[in-house]
């Protein structure tokens, strides 16, 4: 890679500081949202993650413990905005995976298009009439999406044209996204959409997943750019909402963020079972606190697992590293030990400050040897040869 | 592997912006990017003042998600630096490096340590008590060492040469000694000093 000189004034595409990573220093592939609003790649918010506990966002420090899905809505609009720059970071990234033996999640813009016609379709059973014209819009998304692959061949200029409201609205009020938020699994919304339960966690209305960290904060990058782009339309929105806000008096946006906390808590790698390195293929909690269920019949390197709440509630989603995972594959559980009570059998008993120190060194390091032994564990137990080879480097947060 | 695409980016972002902040890093020798040094200017209005200090910086493997590690080669007086080692007690050098900071953000970091000196957390234990104690001759030190350690002589070889000679030393040894230092004088009388 160091042969290869990057430079970002390449394919006379200017890329404003705000579509940078501030972790890579290049433009955005494949962005993630955080819960606190700031942007990254996918493999650059992954390999920051603490593998022990709870991890940090790079820029503000936010604390968070789920690996949330890529922004599939920023990743189409990045890729419309900056085609040529965008596929170099694509051939770029592909080569590191090919290197390392994981991928990431392909996304294809058909599955983003039927995804958005389904979410048509249920809201036109639902009602009628308004919906009608935005049918005609959806029906706009689709030519854009074929223009646009042609133009990617093309590697023609002047793109930014082609970025239509349609590719930016919200997946509740199906206008333009206003002050943006995005959950968990990656679907954008107003912040004003946003409906907050009063007991259980924010749940995404499109997938139906859970959102764990709070209530999401605005998309800054998202939001500036919207406004720039459809300035007439931001402000018409602005104008919106803020009569709405009027007329009915929201209560306090934060209730819900405090009780989603409290939840969230209640697990602590001190007291219950971590299993380090290892994430859930379907809500990101990095590491599975709690029970894990490992598939016996996914093959990748990365292997596929799920926290005990995932695989209780029987989740279809797909795992985080394109693994082939289908509702068909049979499961094994694995239990796990605290922090403490696996350092206390391994060390014996110690006190608590030279406990704090092993664990501190552990995670620079990111090496435990309760990981070795479960390998062994994992060998013996199971059919399969092949998933108990590479299972345990699997999740590991330094790039080979 | 170090993620040498970025630390190319970084000094290339760096270089562009050394007018302003002063802050230089460069491949060390070997040109591989994993060794690099850099240089901070003294903050004004500290015993820093007028310095030039140098940072040996050593990318880890894993660099940017595990912090760069840091130490003077200029010697330099200062509670959070040892005065033997150079190593540097800074936080964000340790626990507290995010991915999102850089080697010139830390660069700064660094030197707004020099600004604000931490008593309380140290790393020179015997230059934090003169800290506490006796300010006055703390900060005297200080400058001491900067004017000796940090501040490029405006002598030529010859000139140095000289100086030693009256002071006492034969010509040919104070002039193979200053070679070997790199023609730093004060490096080469203290050598000279200790046989």
């Amino acid at each position: 890679m160091n042969d290869n000189q990057i430079s970002l004034g390449d394919e006379q595409e200017e890329i404003p500081d705000s579509f940078i990573c501030c972790v890579c220093l290049d433009l955005l592939y494949k962005p993630i949202v955080l819960s606190c609003g700031h942007v990254s790649c996918f493999w650059c918010v992954h390999r920051s993650m603490s593998s022990l506990g709870q991890s940090q966002c790079p820029l503000c420090r936010h604390e968070y413990n789920h690996f949330p899905t890529i922004c599939q809505m920023l990743h189409f609009l990045l890729l419309k905005k900056y085609p040529v720059a965008y596929k170099r970071r694509e051939l770029q990234i592909l080569e590191e995976e090919k290197r390392s033996g994981c991928f990431s999640p392909q996304l294809d813009a058909h599955g983003c298009n039927s995804q958005a016609s389904q979410d048509l379709h249920i809201q036109n059973n639902g009602t009628a009439g308004p919906k009608q014209t935005r049918g005609g819009d959806y029906e706009g998304t689709g030519n854009v999406t074929d223009e646009e692959k042609n133009s990617l061949l093309n590697t023609d200029s002047g793109s930014a044209d082609r970025i239509s409201v349609a590719d930016v609205i919200c997946a509740a009020c199906k206008q333009l996204s206003f002050h943006p938020v995005v959950l968990n699994c990656g679907h954008v919304y107003c912040e004003s959409c946003i409906v907050k339960p009063d007991e259980q966690m924010l749940r995404c209305n499109v997938c139906q997943s859970s959102h764990p960290s709070g209530f999401p904060k605005v998309c800054l990058v998202l939001g500036h750019f919207l406004e720039e782009q459809f300035p007439k339309e931001y402000a018409l929105r602005r104008a919106a909402v803020q009569l709405k806000q009027a007329d009915s008096k929201h209560e306090n946006p934060n209730a819900c963020a405090t009780k989603a906390d409290t939840q969230r808590k209640k697990l602590s790698p001190w007291s219950d079972p971590v299993h380090i390195r290892f994430g859930c293929d379907s809500c990101g909690m990095f590491p599975i606190l709690g029970d894990r269920y490992n598939c016996l019949d996914c093959f990748e390197k990365k292997g596929f697992d799920l926290c005990s709440h995932c695989y209780n509630t029987n989740s279809k989603l797909p795992g985080r590293f394109n693994q082939q995972h289908t509702p068909e594959h049979r499961f094994k559980l694995v239990r796990k030990d605290s922090i403490r009570n696996q350092l206390k059998l391994v060390i014996g008993d110690i006190d608590d400050i030279s406990l704090a120190l092993i664990i501190a060194s552990i995670s620079s390091e990111g090496t435990i040897s309760p990981d070795a032994q479960e390998n062994a564990e994992n060998r013996s137990a199971v059919h399969a040869p092949s998933t108990s080879s590479g299972d345990e480097q699997d999740e590991s947060l330094t790039s080979d | 592997m170090v993620d040498f695409a970025r630390v190319q980016k970084e000094l290339q972002e760096c270089s562009r912006d050394v007018e302003r902040s002063g802050i230089k890093v460069s491949p060390k020798g070997d040109g591989s990017l994993a060794r690099l040094i850099g240089t901070i200017p003294g903050p004004t209005g500290t015993p820093y003042e007028g310095g030039t200090f140098q940072i040996d910086i050593a990318l880890p493997d894993a660099y940017p998600f595990e912090p760069p590690k840091m130490k003077f080669t200029t010697k330099v007086w200062h509670p959070n630096i040892s005065s033997q080692s150079g190593a540097i007690c800074l936080d964000i050098l340790k626990d507290q490096w995010s991915p999102a900071l850089t080697l010139k953000t830390a660069l700064l970091s660094v030197q707004a340590l020099l600004s604000a000196p931490q008593p309380d957390d140290p790393q020179d234990a015997v230059v934090a008590q003169q800290y506490l104690k006796d300010y006055q001759t703390f900060v005297g030190t200080a400058r001491y060492w900067t004017e000796t350690f940090a501040k490029k002589s405006s002598l030529g070889i010859e000139e140095k040469v000289q100086k030693l000679v009256e002071m006492g030393f034969p010509e040919g040894q104070a002039r193979t000694t200053l070679e070997a230092v790199g023609g730093d004088e004060n490096l080469a009388l203290e050598k000279l000093c200790s046989g």
